[in-house]
């Protein structure tokens, strides 16, 4: 068996295949013409160190395009949201049929998730953005992250377009339409990020090492109080959330509405936190 | 000059030999080893995985050529990779400037 062979089988293992493993064995054959005693190292090894440094370099970008796509997304989302008349979001008419009702739900929750899982995704891209090779488990968690990101971001644009439409008979209909284009072109952006995530979900970086948690994106911002402590965390950006709300509440003149939805809207984090805060890599089994 | 000590600095390394001119992977492996006089002798199975990884990240693009009958993948800095290198190489300067001022 040829060098070439033998690294084509070891590019297969690691999930290297198609034009990519092709391109790689002609360029190592190409080298080898030209020095037919080159060491390349052993196939398997140089197999590992591409799927290492690609498998880094993809999942860096997924966070990157998973970020970038959400953050157009959000822009839309929050036009459709500045310009609702009333109080189009959180609270509807009675009239209303369930899909409205799920609609409204959705489009108050998931671009929160999105927001938070994104935002999470990009911070460790950033962090990790000179490393040559990351951990597999980090990669992965990147990538949970930007997916849960964009998920929740078309879930929003879902959520957007059918309360727009369910509101038809109560709001004026440049709304409407506007709901409507913001929600697609959100949502053509967001599906437009996926076979970013697509090509990082197929190549994993093999790299051992752990893939930390929310410390390591945001401890070097907080106080020591907290570094460490994600419940504690957690707690204090659920009640942020709710200070938030109620003076949101009482500028629009109605504070106990605000006080309302900013009780929801915390206990709505610590669910969060509590449901997805491990898959998102937040905290850890032993943590607090 | 040992491998473990170069793989910090291969990326500049590529960037600022792909930077005078577009070349194939052998290329840029014997140009590192004639301008550093043999010193930066790398193992040459790691230079390709760099390649393909600067091209994800978009400092570099690349494209099949024919090349006395042989097909080459030729490398070439992007608009962005030039800019890396810019900052790689005044990062280079402040590091050995302040480096020899300690050993010198």
């Amino acid at each position: 068996m040829s060098y070439r062979d033998d690294l084509h089988r070891e590019l297969t293992a690691v999930g290297i295949t198609g034009r990519q493993r092709s391109r790689i064995t002609d360029e190592i054959e190409d080298h080898l013409q030209c020095d037919p005693k080159a060491d390349l190292g052993a196939p398997q090894l140089v197999a590992r160190q591409f799927a290492d440094e690609l498998g880094t370099a993809r999942a860096r970008r997924a966070g990157f395009a998973g970020f970038a796509a959400l953050a157009l997304a959000g822009v839309l989302f929050g036009v459709a949201f500045v310009t609702a008349p009333g109080h189009a979001f959180g609270s509807i008419p009675g009239a209303v049929s369930w899909p409205g009702r799920v609609g409204n739900w959705v489009a108050v929750i998931a671009p929160q998730i999105a927001f938070a899982a994104g935002l999470l995704a990009l911070l460790r891209a950033l962090r990790r953005r000179t490393q040559r090779v990351i951990a597999a488990a980090e990669t992965r968690m990147i990538l949970r992250r930007a997916t849960v990101g964009v998920f929740a971001g078309l879930a929003s644009m879902i959520g957007l377009a059918l309360l727009a439409e369910e509101l038809r008979p109560y709001l004026p209909g440049w709304w409407v339409t506007l709901a409507w284009v913001c929600a697609g072109v959100g949502a053509v952006a967001l599906l437009a990020s996926t076979p970013v995530l697509l090509a990082a979900q197929r190549l994993p970086s093999l790299a051992e090492g752990s893939a930390g948690d929310l410390f390591d994106d945001v401890g070097a911002w907080l106080p020591r109080s907290l570094d460490g402590r994600p419940w504690r965390f957690a707690l204090v950006v659920a009640g942020a959330i709710f200070v938030l709300m109620t003076v949101a509440g009482v500028l629009a003149s109605d504070g106990p509405d605000g006080a309302v939805r900013g009780i929801a809207d915390g206990l709505l984090c610590l669910l969060g936190f509590a449901t997805l805060g491990r898959y998102l890599g937040l905290w850890s089994p032993l943590a607090d | 000059m040992r491998a473990e000590s170069l793989k910090g600095h291969l990326d500049a390394l590529i960037l600022a030999v792909v930077g005078a001119g577009p070349c194939h992977g052998y290329a840029i492996i014997e140009e590192l080893k004639q301008r550093s006089g043999g010193s930066l002798d790398l193992p040459e199975g790691t230079v390709y995985p760099a390649l393909h990884r600067l091209e994800e990240g978009g400092l570099l693009r690349s494209s099949w050529s024919k090349d006395s009958g042989r097909r080459r993948r030729i490398y070439e800095l992007t608009r962005r990779g030039q800019r890396e290198l810019g900052v790689r190489r005044s990062e280079w300067r402040d590091f050995s400037r302040a480096v020899e001022s300690v050993l010198a």
